[in-house]
């Protein structure tokens, strides 16, 4: 019938329509940016997660009473980046202020969905902060996000299980006493091991402080070297722990049998960032009082070398109409009276004025047997770093991970072999996203 | 519809004009569709013609969205990855629905048999786990298939054994154990359903021919189900090929990443468009796998049609 034909055409007509209409509006750049934050107004947007969020929003809401923020809890950061993105592809609905992982800062700088913060004087805020956590919000020289915590690699372990191994955890200086102590936790049988296989962003602040540079990003050239020195010795280490079986394949992190070894001392230290205090105690509330926090194992005897593993912090996007509160807010949480409300509820702070606190560093925590925990992470961070960039593509980087290297934990094929091939995937994905990608 | 004119008794139907009627367009019969059509060009047609709109372009983080024309089916038809993942589903298809279907049926014909007590009980019971849904109940057999923590550290505990179903080599057959679990009450339903509209009378006379319980399964029942096994089959088909919430779920309980980000088709999909933000690519993937599953689903209905035929 005519009509039929009519009718599949015209549906056909609306279909191409629609798809035009959402692929025209892919970067949602908002026209204009407003920076009068002294006037600033209205409602705030907010997608983060973790504690003290809401006690914070109550104490700006009390001192910014022009200002309500509408907070949303979007779980975890890898959720939050993937909300983001679709907020991104459909242009709309993305929140003011948005809490990202700092590895996928990047990403969102390079498509353009979060602005300079520069426009606001963020730039002039440089010297409050911490180095390490400063530095990543960073991109050709101008701040795109604002610091939540800082987030220092180190070493916590179990010392009720090294005491029972023999293995004196305060006098791990090097990782070659790191290799010794994990025969000896071995030692003990059962499914006692030092650590589980290393996970994705472990794995990048461990290659991390030994010096690696695995990925260069220079606007759209991208050096992708898995094959430098730092990363060697990282290989060579790992890879003696895989072959002696004294690093458990079978426990990923962030699962649940992961909080349950941590809790009953099967997995006996975790090397991670400085923000697992809080996660320990309510994840492996069972290890009470026998958890100890130390600094990084080091390369070579007496160096002070550090790195970072995770952190958060706050970008506003492009969509944003009310940017100038939408600064207020993410300034009072990371920076002003909020960042201490944030930091009483567990946070580790990024500012130096917190970090060198008298009282934060003196407090006592009764998980880790009384010792003054924050003492020891406060001198990790302010330990130097290195210079370290994250791909421009992190959320893929780290699915890919798991592909890729994990199944080298299992014996399945040597880290040698299985970083060469996350290195190679890596820059398959950079070329066609349209990147110039050279391979080291 | 208007057609019905034409087919009026023969000898009238001979003159022309009633021929030109056929031409004619005729409004009424849309008059009664369009709520219908409405719904299903906005909900089935559009989103198909925009998923294959988007399958020919490549948006890039670097140079925006292009025109790649069939790049994305012929980078699919290399891809490694999206081969394994429908190899995967292909091989649990093939073993998983058979076993899956003779369970069902074998439920079926025992609860049929009118030989067994508590008939209901059994009913609502073995259906009862389709009305779990799954993701509840992939974490509930996750948790049971601990080989450190779960039943199964319980059973090795109790017994001196080493057992450990989520090791990559029997995975997949956990994860088969979990999707039988959960649809073996809802095949068997069907199955059952079409075994209650045989009459009983058949079952008494070919009982006083002298036939024996076996034979009135073999000769009245089981021809009978035929015609619903084809519907569970190309059902089950569908649903294995389209796999992807009790891995996905066990990607984060399973150790040492044995479940990949492509380990099924679907979850390749999720995982490109979600991670990888390679929607357009997984358009492509989605289009392809729609119409590897009709092929075979096809294929399964015509062969079937075949048999009920002879």
């Amino acid at each position: 019938m005519r009509n039929t034909k009519k009718f599949i055409a015209s549906a056909a007509a609306i279909a191409t329509l629609i798809g035009l209409a959402a692929c025209g509006n892919g970067g949602g750049l908002s026209a204009t940016v407003d920076t009068d934050t002294a006037n600033a107004k209205g409602e705030v947007v907010f997608w983060g997660w973790g504690n003290g969020i809401k006690e914070t929003i109550a104490a700006f809401e009390k001192a910014n009473p022009n200002i309500t923020v509408k907070y949303s809890s979007t779980g975890t950061g890898a959720d939050t980046a993937t909300a983001l993105q679709n907020a991104i592809a459909a242009g709309k609905g993305a929140p003011d202020v948005v809490m990202l992982e700092d590895a996928t800062v990047p990403q969102f700088v390079v498509d353009g969905s979060v602005v300079d913060l520069s426009q606001f004087g963020a730039d002039k805020l440089k010297d409050d902060f911490a180095a390490g956590p400063w530095a990543k919000m960073l991109q050709e020289g101008k701040p795109y996000a604002l610091p939540i915590d800082s987030s220092p690699e180190v070493f916590f372990y179990n010392k009720a299980v090294f005491d029972k191994a023999g293995v004196d955890g305060e006098a791990i200086k090097t990782w070659d006493d790191y290799y010794e102590a994990a025969k000896k936790v071995r030692a003990l049988g059962g499914d006692y091991y030092i650590a589980n296989s290393i996970d994705y962003q472990p794995f990048l602040a461990q290659v991390w402080q030994a010096g690696s540079q695995p990925f260069k990003v220079n606007g759209e050239n991208i050096t992708i070297d898995m094959n430098d020195e730092g990363i060697q010795k990282y290989i060579a280490l790992q890879q003696k722990l895989i072959d002696e079986d004294l690093i458990n394949p079978k426990i990923t992190n962030w699962t649940d049998d992961w909080y349950r070894s941590l809790g009953d001392g099967t997995t006996a230290s975790l090397t991670i960032g400085a923000w697992m205090p809080t996660d320990l105690e309510t994840g492996a509330a069972a290890g009470k009082g026998n958890w100890r926090v130390a600094q990084l194992p080091q390369w070579n005897e007496g160096d002070e070398a550090s790195s970072e593993d995770g952190g958060s912090a706050l970008a506003i996007t492009s969509q944003s109409k009310n940017t100038a509160a939408a600064y207020k807010f993410a300034e009072f949480l990371t920076h002003g009276d909020g960042a201490k409300v944030m930091a009483d509820h567990g946070t580790f702070p990024a500012t130096t004025k917190l970090l060198e606190d008298k009282d934060f560093q003196s407090k006592k925590n009764e998980y880790f047997g009384g010792q003054q925990v924050n003492k020891v992470l406060v001198e990790a961070a302010e330990r130097k770093v290195s210079a370290f960039q994250y791909l421009p593509y992190n959320p893929y980087a780290q699915s890919k991970y798991g592909d890729d290297v994990v199944p080298a934990f299992q014996g399945k094929k040597t880290l040698k072999d299985a970083i060469a091939a996350y290195a190679k995937t890596l820059a398959d994905y950079g070329t066609d996203q349209g990147y110039t990608v050279t391979v080291k | 519809m208007s057609d019905q004119t034409i087919h009026a008794p023969a000898g009238t139907a001979h003159s022309p004009e009633v021929r030109v009627n056929k031409h004619k367009a005729d409004w009424r019969g849309w008059k009664f569709m369009w709520p219908f059509a409405v719904v299903f060009v906005f909900v089935f047609i559009v989103p198909i013609l925009y998923t294959i709109y988007i399958s020919f372009f490549q948006k890039k983080m670097i140079g925006g969205t292009k025109f790649v024309g069939v790049a994305n089916y012929v980078r699919l038809f290399h891809d490694p990855n999206f081969w394994s993942s429908v190899g995967r589903v292909a091989m649990f298809t093939v073993v998983q629905v058979p076993i899956m279907l003779f369970l069902a049926a074998a439920m079926a014909l025992a609860l049929d048999s009118m030989k067994l007590h508590g008939t209901r009980f059994f009913r609502i019971s073995t259906f009862l786990p389709y009305a779990v849904p799954a993701v509840v109940s992939t974490m509930i057999w996750s948790f049971m298939y601990g080989a450190k923590y779960g039943l199964v550290a319980s059973i090795n505990d109790l017994f001196g054994t080493n057992f450990d179903v989520l090791v990559p080599s029997v995975l997949l057959a956990s994860i088969g154990n979990i999707v039988t679990w959960e649809f073996t009450g809802y095949n068997m339903l069907i199955f059952y359903s079409s075994l209650s509209t045989i009459p009983h009378s058949l079952y008494e006379a070919a009982s006083i021919d002298g036939a024996s319980e076996w034979d009135i399964v073999r000769k009245i029942k089981l021809p009978e189900l035929k015609g619903s096994l084809a519907i569970t089959v190309i059902f089950s088909i569908i649903g294995s090929f389209q796999l992807f919430n009790e891995p996905s779920i066990m990607q984060d309980m399973v150790p040492g990443n044995a479940i990949t980000t492509y380990y099924t088709p679907n979850m390749y999909a999720y995982n490109l468009s979600f991670t990888g933000s390679q929607s357009n690519y997984a358009a492509a993937l989605a289009i392809t796998m729609a119409v590897i599953t009709m092929v075979i689903a096809y294929i399964v209905q015509l062969k079937s049609m075949k048999e009920q035929m002879k």
